[in-house]
């Protein structure tokens, strides 16, 4: 099939150009950009804006070396995705090409990238829980099976490692790695890793790395979660690492830039929100079929900043890491209380309960700074903190059963507490606090 | 309609949701209209109307597709509608699962899992049938909002409606008692300029154009929602409105989804606009093995979801919280108690601002269109209650303010809008307090408490002292602090933890109605007002603080193991009792 070419381009720009007039390129359909004279590829491109008089593109490779002279080849086909089996264990780039040494990849079929929604009524209501083996989270903010959650922290906390050891210990028959704007050791460390665990086997990398092109940063997420979303169709629990989604909202605001949209807050675009939202609620448990779990990062010097806000809105919860340690009382699984119920009587109540107690060490903790807590309970307090963040906040380290955990819980409790300091019921309090 | 009557035009510009089309002839403000699209149906409204530069004759017209316009290309017609965006009003919107547009999702999910762009079903069933009884007859004089007929909708009486766009009629035929569908004849009347108008059990209405009361009131009765906090301190009324911000994670969803199934109203509509698709499954799935405690039938059975959800098309979102007003204020015309939960307005006005910085509108404070502070209060005030009928609507609207800042603009706008306040705090938040609102910063509300307003005052009164003491704890410690005062602190610490503080997951303690809150108002007031005396022979202060502090675990230990007891009624009498004692067994 000989297919169109044109060669008009009026503009190039930083990741975008435009060309005269309108070639016959639908919305969101993905052109070819050669070289003028030997016809070699140099990249594709999406059409994001059309009107009579021109139409804009996204390039895919980035715009270094086009040129006014470069020449359009229509595809006329929206943007898809290569799926097979056979991509288990390898590596791709942001649009879905292979980036390792392997040997070529035949595709069973294309599928689609634009995300629609799943319908709500085929959506079951998330109830299996995902033990990770880290008291932080299986206590006090358990994972669910289809969650989308993200962990916050700085760019200097190792957000990574944790992302990783969450992704080792969960169970998943596919577990899609979403890397953008990484470091190479980065992307070298997650593949060491699940490779030492064994699980790269069942593993796809879709990476993207820092300096790489920017719309293949931006279109790396909607690719990677197109090929899990035919994975969970084919009945697959699929777990999507997402890492680091403030570096995508760092791409999306680049090219809304280069695009001349109004900036919201912080020059981000505002359809930030928006934008996050369609990613993310891809996660889902599907009636009928398999399911996907969406663990993110987003790197934040501060939460009010946009990226973090507007994702915390559209995640259920997220876990909040700082100075190494899960901190509790900004971390939040929303889903917990779909399975913490199901499990031993004490979870829920021991939960609030240290909770409560905690946001309370912290009030004497502030106090003590300024020589406010001499008194006596105040100072159990203080202990208490110090042992709360050594053995419950330590998100590194052996794998432990929730039983375990609970009862890891409870002895800090007797520890520090008299009962009725707990707020715990009298029922509670008689079945364990001199149990064994 | 012929085809020479068809208005129509084609697509000269397309970017995201908007898209420009160039037109011979007449295009009206607000029409809807249908994009041909690869094969695909796609729903449109104009935004704006403009001559053409290029073309004297032609027109250029300015509109945003409710769904995804991948594949649109230049030259793509477009068909005029001339009909404002409306809502289909009638039998069979109770227990209903629509998106932004009235799509019924069961429906859609026998087309795919997916939603694609173009799919489509009737609104309403049309195959279901009614068992209509007229209430008029033949000759009768009817106008726009009067009852023709009756047919019953699960346990409620759904009147049937002369169009509210139709004047005075006089009914020609009307059929008499028999079960009919929606698309049926039900009536004919003949207006004033004699033209024939077919009436249904179901007719459409312009979502914009609200549904006028008959007899406007003050929302003047509390609704009993079941959370102590509010009904104590924040109330609303039937026909009120409550802003309801919060940063993430500070408890929004739950407290919605404790509405939903607590609050006393004959109606709960839910807005779902731009949030997580996963809370609405919850509800529609979960909540319809619930018991409406008003009824003991499924809790569905008096619920409508509109499920425009976060990754749905975002300009179908303004549609969806208008679509969702129109039919609380189709049930209030009727006489019923309606709840409206939109759930985020924020979510609305970011599809506002969207719009306005495609259509490339100067930005107002953080790009929010200029008139976003108007559009707000005019949402608002569509809710209200009705004399005559007897019927309300109550807006609760959730705000999720950026940075969970409450300074920025759809805040203020809604703090300005509307008549109660529940704010919900970080801190609070993080304590895990639930409900994280904050007694003594971020409540308000100028309707009508269960408990007396003097009572009210007092008991936030005793929370303000304990916050304060508590501060001044913080800064010079607890020696300092007068045990007198430490007394005050305790009592109002027990106010917070038993009384303001509520497990929403508790079956007993999640909800609290009026009877039994007038007995723990009682027991505050009690504890409040009593001069607690506690023995002090030799005891040092530090000692007998602590005395006091292990008095008082005692007793909100107690008083939560109450909140949560199963035998909860007939318990009732207990509280008082206790805190007398309690406050009798420590006099000296």
């Amino acid at each position: 099939m000989i297919r169109k070419e044109i060669n008009k381009i009026s503009e190039v720009g930083k990741a975008l150009i435009s060309v005269e007039g309108n070639p016959g390129v639908a919305l969101n359909h993905v052109v070819e950009l050669l070289e003028a004279n030997t016809n070699q590829s140099l990249s594709f491109a999406k059409a994001i804006n059309i009107t009579e008089d021109s139409t804009r593109f996204q390039v895919f490779n980035g715009t270094q070396g086009l040129s006014t002279q470069t020449k359009i080849r229509m595809h006329e086909l929206p943007l898809s995705a290569g799926f097979s089996y056979n991509m288990l264990g390898r590596s791709f780039d942001g649009v879905g090409n292979v980036a390792d040494n392997g040997p070529e990849i035949i595709f069973e079929k294309e599928v689609s990238t634009r995300l629609d929604t799943l319908n709500p009524t085929v959506r079951l209501v998330p109830k299996q829980p995902l033990w990770t083996g880290i008291p932080m989270i299986d206590v006090f903010n358990t994972l669910v099976k289809s969650q989308k959650i993200p962990i916050f922290a700085s760019p200097t906390e190792p957000y990574n490692r944790l992302l990783s050891q969450i992704a080792q210990g969960a169970q998943a028959d596919v577990i899609i790695f979403a890397g953008i704007g990484l470091k190479f050791d980065e992307y070298q460390y997650f593949k060491e890793q699940l490779s030492n665990s064994g699980n790269i086997d069942k593993t796809i990398m879709f990476t993207h790395l820092a300096g790489d092109s920017q719309i293949k940063g931006l279109m790396l997420p909607d690719v990677a979660l197109g090929v899990a979303r035919e994975f969970a169709d084919q009945g697959k629990d699929v777990l999507v690492l997402l890492t680091d989604m403030t570096n995508w909202s760092n791409i999306l605001r680049n090219v809304a830039n280069y695009q001349d949209q109004i900036p919201s807050l912080q020059g981000y675009p505002g359809s930030l929100y928006s934008e996050l939202a369609k990613r993310y609620e891809v996660a889902a448990d599907i009636e009928g079929a398999g399911s996907i779990t969406i663990i993110g990062a987003t790197t934040l010097e501060s939460l009010e900043d946009p990226v973090p806000d507007n994702t915390g809105y559209i995640t259920e919860g997220q876990f909040f890491l700082e100075g190494g340690k899960l901190k509790l009382a900004r971390s939040l699984s929303r889903l917990k209380q779909q399975v913490n119920g199901k499990t031993r009587e004490d979870h829920r109540p021991i939960m609030t309960a240290m909770a409560s107690l905690l946001a309370d060490a912290e009030k004497a903790y502030e106090a003590a700074e300024v020589g406010a807590a001499n008194d006596a309970f105040s100072q159990k307090l203080l202990r208490y903190r110090e042992d709360f963040i050594y053995n419950l906040e330590e998100p590194f380290g052996d794998s432990i059963e929730l039983e375990d955990a609970l009862d890891k819980c409870w002895n800090i409790l007797k520890k520090h507490f008299e009962p009725t300091e707990t707020g715990l019921s009298k029922k509670l309090i008689e079945d364990y606090w001199n149990k064994k | 309609m012929n085809d020479n009557s068809k208005r129509t035009g084609s697509l000269i510009s397309i970017q995201d949701s908007l898209v420009k089309a160039r037109f011979f002839g007449e295009v009206i403000m607000g029409e809807t209209a249908e994009v041909f699209v690869d094969g695909k149906i796609l729903q449109a409204e104009v935004l704006q109307i403009d001559t053409d530069p290029k073309n004297k004759e032609a027109g250029i017209v300015e509109m945003q597709v409710f769904e995804d316009l991948t594949g649109a290309q230049i030259g793509d017609s477009v068909e005029f509608k001339g009909q404002p965006l409306s809502v289909l009003l009638g039998p069979g919107l109770l227990t209903s699962i629509w998106d932004g547009l009235q799509n019924p999702l069961y429906k859609l999910s026998e087309q795919g899992a997916y939603l694609a762009p173009g799919m489509k079903a009737p609104a309403l069933d049309e195959e279901q049938l009614w068992e209509f009884t007229p209430l008029a007859k033949e000759g009768d004089e009817v106008s726009g909002g009067d009852a023709i007929g009756v047919v019953p909708e699960g346990r409620m009486e759904h009147k049937i409606l002369v169009p509210f766009s139709l004047g005075k009629c006089r009914v020609e035929s009307i059929v008499d008692k028999k079960e009919l569908n929606i698309t049926q004849e039900v009536a004919v009347v003949l207006d004033a300029h004699n033209n024939r108008h077919t009436l249904k059990l179901a007719f459409r209405h312009a979502v914009k154009s609200p549904i006028p009361f008959k007899e406007r009131a003050i929302p003047s009765q509390p609704i009993s929602t079941g959370v102590r906090v509010i009904d104590l301190l924040a109330p609303v009324g039937y026909g009120g409105t409550v802003g309801n911000p919060g940063p993430f994670g500070a408890g929004k969803t739950v407290l919605q989804h404790s509405l939903c199934k607590y609050a006393l109203a004959d109606i709960i509509i839910m807005a779902a606009c731009g949030e997580r698709a996963g809370e609405a499954v919850e509800v529609f799935k979960d909540f319809a093995e619930l018991e409406d405690p008003a009824t003991g039938e499924s809790l569905m059975n008096r619920m409508c979801i509109f499920g425009n959800t976060s990754s749905m098309p975002v300009a179908a979102r303004e549609a969806s919280v208008f679509i969702a007003l129109t039919v609380g204020e189709y049930y209030r015309y009727q006489g019923y108690s309606v709840i409206l939960l939109a759930d985020s307005t924020s979510r609305w006005a970011q599809a506002l601002r969207e719009r306005s910085g495609r259509q490339g509108d100067i930005p107002g404070p953080e790009a929010f269109p200029m008139d976003i502070p108007d559009q707000i209060k005019g949402m608002y005030q569509r809710a209200g209650a009705d004399h005559a009928t007897g019927g309300s609507l109550t807006f609760i609207g959730t705000v999720s303010p950026a940075g969970g800042n409450f300074q920025e603009p759809v805040t203020q706008a809604t703090m300005d809008a509307t008549g109660g306040f529940w704010g919900l705090s970080q801190d609070r938040a993080d304590a895990k307090k639930y409900p994280a609102i904050d007694p003594l910063v971020y409540t308000n509300s100028v309707y009508d408490s269960f408990i007396s307003w003097k009572d009210r005052n007092k008991m936030l009164h005793s929370l303000l002292e304990a916050n304060d003491i508590d501060q001044t704890i913080s800064t010079i410690g607890l020696k300092k602090v007068p045990v007198e005062k430490y007394v005050s602190y305790q009592k109002g610490q027990t106010i917070d933890f038993c009384v303001m503080q509520q497990d929403a997951f508790h079956e007993m303690d999640a909800c609290t109605r009026p009877e039994r809150l007038k007995v723990i108002n009682d027991a505050v007031q009690q504890l409040i007002s009593s001069p607690i005396e506690f023995s002090q022979q030799g005891m040092e202060d530090d000692e007998l603080k602590e005395l006091i502090k292990t008095k008082f675990d005692e007793l909100r230990q107690w008083w939560r193991d109450w909140n949560s007891n199963a035998q909860g009624d007939e318990l009732i009498n207990e509280l008082p009792a206790k805190v007398e004692q309690f406050i009798k067994q420590e006099e000296a």
